[in-house]
């Protein structure tokens, strides 16, 4: 009970702190499940295009970015890449620009890798026989993709990207390590104030939970319309 | 038979895949309205040879004469045109599944054809009907019996209006009861002139319904000629096995 009371007392007390990092996470969050959709769907018809090389570069950089840890990817982009003389420039009306791009980049780039295996695997989960019979009457293969294979890839691909961007969401609180001031940011800065770690985690989680459950849901409603609606 | 127009002139026909050769030079001309089953073994190259005739699979070498155009060496459109003239059916059926089915009928004639969205449907209601589907213009393929699908499937095809029509082994994933109503269908078809090429493992259909079968084996034709005669008076020692084995 004491457990909840304190909880109830650090939301009521540090509520500024954790709506600015949820905000923040949200921000983060959107961006790169927006980058990461428009890069991951490019990325996907590039790991199945027709030219060998650029299937190659797509397979190279997927395995890659699948293959190493997000908070390395962050690190190298933010701290690394600088090293070389690659900074991302700051603008003076958008506070801690370089630090959220930087974010936003690396997670983008990571999510991209993730959400152009799903594409991929939604796309050749479809039968080779309606590829097939839609070219026999004469489709040409741009044709067949749109108006036979993508629709039923669709339903292949939804549910799982849904889940992705689910994962983005709780996967976004690494980027408190190059200080941007996320939930998990805030929430170590309320405790360091108060010391109390158990109640501060507890409400930092439930805070999560809610972002996750809601968005969550919001997919598989998106979903359930989309499948409907043909 | 020999006055008639020549619709697809087979010349020397290879297939490879890697290094496993499928067919190893096959000639054959297949005349307007005629019908012509091709029987033999499985991985005999049956199925091979009738997807090499409208580019399902690209041939290694030959020639593929389609109303005089070799075929095996055009590209792009011209396929996507050439493929348009012949209707296939496949053992599996292929309807589109994301589709009803007068959407499965019309998509072609109207987006390729430019056939309006009304007339197609016209057409597709009276094909429909003599296939005796009219009743299931609104179901989704996932609603149908194999029967039906297959029906549905040759009515597709029959929607561009194709000169030659190839089948691919169309009875193979039916249940027994559902092999009389599609063969019914060909057999119809048959009647009313439609050149068509009939990979099958019917072998009354193949006897009765065409006018010539080719024992295809080992990627080789074995056998070539009119059905009654390939049937009653079988020449080469393989085919007579064959025909012991199947019937």
């Amino acid at each position: 009970m004491a457990f909840l009371e304190t909880m109830a007392k650090l939301i009521e007390r540090y509520n500024s702190f954790f709506t600015e990092g949820i905000v923040n996470t949200l921000i983060i969050a959107a961006f790169s499940v927006l980058f990461g959709a428009i890069l991951g769907t490019l990325m996907a018809s590039l790991r199945m295009c027709r030219i060998p090389p650029l299937r190659w570069i797509a397979v190279a950089y997927i395995e890659f970015v699948r293959g190493t840890p997000l908070m390395v990817q962050l690190m190298f982009i933010f701290y690394g890449l600088p090293m070389i003389g690659i900074t991302i420039p700051n603008i003076p009306w958008i506070p801690n620009f370089s630090r959220f791009a930087a974010g936003i980049v690396a997670m983008s780039m990571n999510s991209c890798a993730y959400v152009a295996e799903i594409i991929r695997s939604g796309i050749q989960a479809v039968d080779g026989g309606q590829m097939e019979a839609a070219r026999s009457v004469g489709f040409s293969s741009g044709e067949a993709m749109r108006l036979v294979v993508l629709p039923q890839a669709i339903r292949n691909i939804l549910p799982a990207l849904g889940n992705e961007f689910v994962t983005v969401i709780k996967e976004s609180s690494i980027v408190s390590v190059i200080g941007i001031a996320d939930l998990m940011f805030r929430t170590n800065d309320v405790i360091a104030v108060t010391y109390k770690n158990l109640e501060c985690l507890a409400v930092a989680a439930l805070c999560y939970f809610v972002l996750t459950f809601v968005s969550g849901r919001a997919v598989s409603l998106a979903e359930r319309k989309l499948s409907h609606g043909k | 038979m020999e006055n008639k127009r020549e619709i697809l002139k087979v010349v020397d026909l290879q297939k490879k895949f890697h290094k496993l050769e499928v067919l190893k030079g096959i000639s054959t001309t297949f005349h307007e309205n005629e019908v012509v089953s091709i029987i033999g073994p499985s991985g005999g190259g049956k199925s091979t040879f009738l997807r090499c005739l409208n580019l399902l699979e690209q041939p290694t070498s030959g020639q593929i004469l389609f109303d005089g155009t070799d075929i095996c060496t055009i590209k792009g459109k011209a396929i996507d045109h050439c493929r348009q003239r012949m209707g296939m059916v496949f053992q599996q059926f292929n309807l589109f599944s994301n589709m009803d089915v007068m959407h499965n009928l019309t998509a072609a004639p109207v987006r390729i054809k430019g056939m309006s969205q009304s007339d197609a449907q016209e057409k597709a209601l009276e094909l429909l009907a003599k296939v005796g589907l009219a009743d299931r213009a609104d179901a989704y393929p996932s609603q149908l019996s194999g029967g039906q699908k297959q029906r549905i499937a040759i009515v597709r095809s029959l929607m561009m209006d194709p000169e030659v029509m190839l089948f691919d082994e169309p009875t193979s994933a039916l249940d027994p009861e559902m092999i009389g109503e599609v063969l019914d269908v060909m057999k119809d078809l048959a009647e009313s002139g439609m050149t068509m090429i009939v990979v099958t493992h019917e072998m009354r259909f193949a006897r009765e319904v065409s006018s010539r079968t080719i024992f295809l084996d080992g990627g080789v034709i074995g056998e070539d000629k009119p059905s009654h005669e390939l049937f009653s008076h079988p020449e080469s020692p393989r085919l007579v096995t064959f025909l012991n084995k199947v019937l």
